[in-house]
């Protein structure tokens, strides 16, 4: 079914090459519409109660490979079909530039490309043996390669397609000898082969494998290296689609792994909730220190992966302690963040591409006072920053209730997991506090205030397209952060069905009752927050508004200036997170004499050290190797001819002793 | 009924308490002082004069007072006085409630960054700053007394912690959360030694210099919406000490204007910290609380060590 998904989907996708360039976009959207809306209503009836559906391909196809949509999978159709037709609206607007300026033939690659990309997450996270996983698994990469070049004629474009396609094959031949491990054990190589692998051995060793070639691609710490490169890279549709839902197949695989496992689950949770948990914090602190918007989104994201791993090694500590309530909070927590971070992430890169567009960068440090040059694109990006900051009344704020939820319950009932949970508690407020910084520094830095820069005075609006993909992200962000109790009910049968616990309807009530209660608070602070609006404006009414410049201790003529740079503002946790990037600084300072500075330019850069460690620690040993091997290259004939002697004799000498 | 009362004596200790710590701090520095409900009449000019903007501002700086103190009376309405059970409870709240200061402290810092003043950056950074270090010890505070009641709402956690009996150890523990309890109001609220409400240089400010560009209504909003914060920080405290002396609602009041007291002591005889050594004592706060988590752990679960 795989092969013939993937000839149905490239017979869908081929005719973007020939149609003429006026309507190509129009045919990619339908295209990927109808794809979704065929998807959401096979996933709808999966998720409704349908049960399982299985797809044998037809017989003429090679290679059986079923496709089986369970829950799980249904889930994940569900985040990724949203996603991704919201991504393919707002490339409308945001490849208009490109479609003026680039070869027709790189357009139709880079939709081609896409429609191939959603098509093969389809796949991963419906394919069940490995042959058609890892199919789909690689045509993920490559397509998502594909879509980064989309600006191949910059230079560091090219550099972080190439990380990024280095890294994914490093993660495929941990999977490929992970899945080489469990079919030469278990007999055969599918997801269900686990159960058998699984029962008769405790089974970390093949975990491990798991987790390194599924985290390389959620951005695991220390495997997030390729996705600060690969997001300022990539347009910001792709970079929403990558970061919103193909970085979770991830979190998807991990799943379907732990929820096969049997003794060694205890051990696999702790490692998950470790791994999530520096994670977050890795990717909460060095968010904090980024000068570049999409920079930042891409740290955030692996802030976001962390807090699922937190939650999933959770559920299984829970689970494996007989505390079955924390193991349904923390992962109904986790899979609804998985949603809600598809969300929040799609509306922040849309935001971002929007920035770009106008202004022509993201750096931080020349936008500023954007919001009232583009007030609507600001609008929906402050909306994705209270959700990505989990504040009520908004989604984020719900999924990191449930994880709390089930971490507080295990602390008061003094259930199994009590001394994870209190970790868990500390690491995820931590994370929550600094991500608040995050993100009000990027928010503040770029929106607020005067403009830093001409091309940031002289941003204007996105067309209506551009501001028309938010929609359904946004709708998902108020809709779940509103009234989360109407969805409890699907995500908890979800977990019910991983976890194998029956959830009863008191369980149920329980839970639905919990979150009516938050739509009650959300209700109230909305209620409470117009009133005092209104109340406000009342009072005002009488006074004629009036503006004046802010106080600048004295000076009248404030300067864009003075404003607090996104340097500045996370100045005070630099002694934390400076010792996890490698800093440089080119430039000029100001020297105290001068008291009448003259034109200075000074270049700061927070660099990942775990980029510089992985790449320069090989890039250092092979030159090392080589050094020695040159030795060797004297120059000399006769040298040349001893070695091939050399050779000879030691074949002579192997094949005598029965060695070869 | 009974939420009623706690949202009356909330607000009335809210009023109360910058009356209280004018008065001691007053006492303590042998002055008469100004009038009890001085800050009232503050906030009555406040509320008679028109509002100035800044020339970049926008929406947000005209909204965020108002989320401010929405934010901070929807948190208040979570908050039980002694054995009265609050309006609203359901358990998990005291995570709403930690998410709902959040908000609040938020709020202020994009409404700071909106005027695009130096000052206010710099208020709003530290803000952040110590708002993301604090996060975690109120959470343990939360999670410390959840752990020795067994419940995971304000509104049972008080009454269950009232009605068992306490330990000599663990009384110690509960009246050392009360300590780091006032620690956290200090760092929330912006009090000595971490923030100095009456400083009068823009360079040293937190709170106040995110304010700087506030007047009439707004700033009305902003002060109201301080005390309030004050008023529902203290008194979880008061509510964990009073679970502790026993006493009730009554008990319960005497200990916020207690923790009153104290923070005017505390400002009568010690100068703030330099801004740098902040980090470092907000993160001790942290430390001692998880120390208390633990302590607390070890002895709900009847270790002995011989």
């Amino acid at each position: 079914m795989v092969i013939a998904l993937f000839i149905i989907v490239l017979l869908v996708a081929l005719p973007v090459f020939v149609i003429p360039s006026r309507a190509r976009h129009a045919y990619f959207f339908t295209v990927t519409a109808i794809e979704a809306a065929l998807l959401l209503w096979l996933a709808a009836g999966v998720l409704g109660g349908g049960g399982a559906m299985v797809f044998e391909g037809p017989g003429w196809v090679p290679g059986a490979m079923p496709l089986e949509v369970d829950r799980l999978s249904a889930f994940f159709i569900v985040v990724v079909s949203l996603a991704a037709v919201s991504a393919a609206l707002y490339s409308w607007g945001y490849l208009k530039p490109y479609r003026e300026t680039k070869p027709p033939a790189h357009i139709s690659l880079h939709l081609f490309s896409f429609l191939l990309l959603f098509a093969s997450i389809i796949m991963v996270v419906t394919a069940r043996d490995a042959y058609g996983f890892l199919f789909s698994w690689e045509l993920m990469s490559v397509t998502s390669f594909v879509l980064i070049l989309l600006d191949a004629d910059r230079k560091e474009v090219r550099k972080a397609a190439l990380s990024y396609l280095v890294m994914m094959h490093v993660g495929f031949v941990f999977l490929l000898v992970a899945f080489t491990v469990l079919s030469a054990a278990a007999g055969s190589a599918s997801f269900d082969a686990l159960d058998t692998y699984f029962a008769a051995r405790r089974g970390i060793p093949l975990f491990l494998l798991f987790l390194v070639g599924f985290g390389m691609k959620a951005g695991v710490f220390p495997f997030h290296t390729w996705l600060p490169e690969a997001h300022p890279a990539a347009p910001a549709h792709v970079s929403a689609f990558m970061s919103g839902v193909m970085i979770k197949t991830g979190v998807y695989g991990i799943l379907r792994v732990v929820s096969h496992m049997g003794e060694g689950l205890e051990t696999a949770g702790m490692t998950l909730f470790t791994v999530g948990i520096v994670t977050g914090l890795y990717g909460a602190f060095l968010a904090a220190v980024q000068n570049d918007i999409k920079r930042l989104l891409a740290y955030s994201s692996i802030e976001n992966i962390g807090i699922i791993f937190t939650a999933l090694g959770a559920a299984a500590i829970g689970y494996t302690g007989g505390n079955n309530l924390m193991a349904t909070c923390a992962l109904s927590g986790a899979l609804m963040h998985t949603l809600n971070h598809s969300f929040f992430k799609s509306v922040l890169f849309f935001g971002a591409g929007n920035v770009y567009r106008t202004v022509h960068t993201t750096s931080l440090d020349v936008l500023g006072g954007l919001s009232r040059r583009m007030p609507f694109t600001a609008g929906f990006f402050l909306l994705g920053v209270m959700a990505i900051s989990a504040l009520p009344p908004l989604s984020g704020f719900v999924s990191e209730f449930l994880i709390y939820y089930g971490f507080f319950d295990a602390v008061a009932r003094d259930a199994g997991g009590l001394i994870a949970s209190i970790c868990g508690i500390v690491a995820v407020s931590l994370i929550g506090g600094v991500v608040i910084l995050a993100f009000t520094k990027l928010y503040g830095v770029a929106f607020l205030g005067s403009p830093r820069s001409g091309a940031a005075r002289g941003a204007r609006e996105a067309d209506r397209m551009s501001i028309a993909g938010f929609v359904i992200p946004a709708a998902g962000i108020l809709v779940v952060g509103l009234m989360p109790a109407v969805f409890i009910g699907g995500f908890m049968s979800l977990t019910s069905e991983i976890i194998g616990v029956e959830y009863t309807p008191e369980l149920y009530g329980y839970f639905t009752g919990r979150l009516w209660e938050i739509s009650l608070a959300a209700a109230i602070l909305v209620a409470l927050t117009a009133a005092l609006l209104l109340l406000r404006r009342w009072i005002v009414r009488k006074y004629p508004p009036a503006t004046s410049p802010v106080w600048g201790c004295g000076f009248t003529t404030s300067s864009h200036k003075m404003q607090y740079s996104g340097e500045s503002f996370s100045e005070g946790l630099y002694g934390i997170s400076t010792s996890l990037t490698k800093n440089s600084g080119g430039g000029e300072v100001v020297d105290k004499d001068e008291i009448f500075p003259t034109r200075h330019s000074f270049d700061l850069r927070h660099k990942d050290k775990v980029l510089t460690l992985l790449s320069e620690w090989w890039v250092e040993s092979v030159r090392r190797i080589n050094k020695r091997a040159v030795r060797f290259n004297t120059g000399k004939v006769n040298h040349y001819i001893l070695y091939a002697l050399v050779f000879l004799v030691l074949i002579f000498i192997l094949t005598v002793t029965g060695v070869i | 009924m009974s939420g009623a009362a706690c949202i009356a004596i909330l607000l009335a200790a809210g009023i109360a308490m910058p009356g209280v710590i004018n008065r001691v701090r007053a006492w303590f520095a042998g002055r008469r002082g100004v009038p009890f409900f001085q800050h009232l009449f503050n906030l009555r000019a406040m509320l008679r004069k028109g509002v100035v903007t800044g020339h970049t501002s926008t929406l947000i700086f005209r909204a965020a007072p108002s989320v401010y103190l929405a934010a901070v009376l929807t948190a208040m309405l979570f908050i039980p006085v002694g054995g009265l059970r609050p309006l609203l409870s359901f358990s998990g709240d005291v995570v709403l409630f930690a998410y709902l200061l959040a908000l609040s402290r938020i709020a202020l810092i994009l409404a700071a960054l909106d005027t695009g003043s130096s000052f206010e950056g710099m208020g709003a950074s530290r803000e952040a700053l110590y708002g993301a270090m604090v996060e975690p010890a109120l959470f343990i505070v939360a999670g410390t007394v959840a752990l020795v009641s067994g419940y995971t709402s304000f509104a049972s956690i008080f009454p269950a912690l009232a009605a068992r009996g306490f330990t000599v150890e663990m009384s110690i523990v509960l009246l050392l959360l009360v300590y780091v309890m006032v620690k956290v109001l200090t760092v929330e609220c912006g009090r000595i030694p971490v923030d100095d409400p009456r400083t009068h240089l823009e360079l040293t400010m937190i709170h106040e210099v995110m304010v700087l560009d506030y007047s009439g209504v707004d700033l009305a909003m902003i002060t109201a919406a301080g005390w309030l914060k004050m008023s529902v920080l203290a008194a979880v405290a008061a509510n964990i000490a009073a679970a502790v002396t026993g006493g009730g609602a009554v008990a319960a009041v005497l200990w916020i204007v207690v923790v009153a007291a104290v923070i005017a002591t505390v400002e009568s005889f010690i100068a703030r910290n330099k801004l740098s050594r902040n980090t470092t004592y907000i993160l001790t706060i942290v430390a001692i609380a998880f120390v208390l988590f633990l302590v607390a752990f070890l002895l709900e679960s009847d270790i002995t060590v011989s």
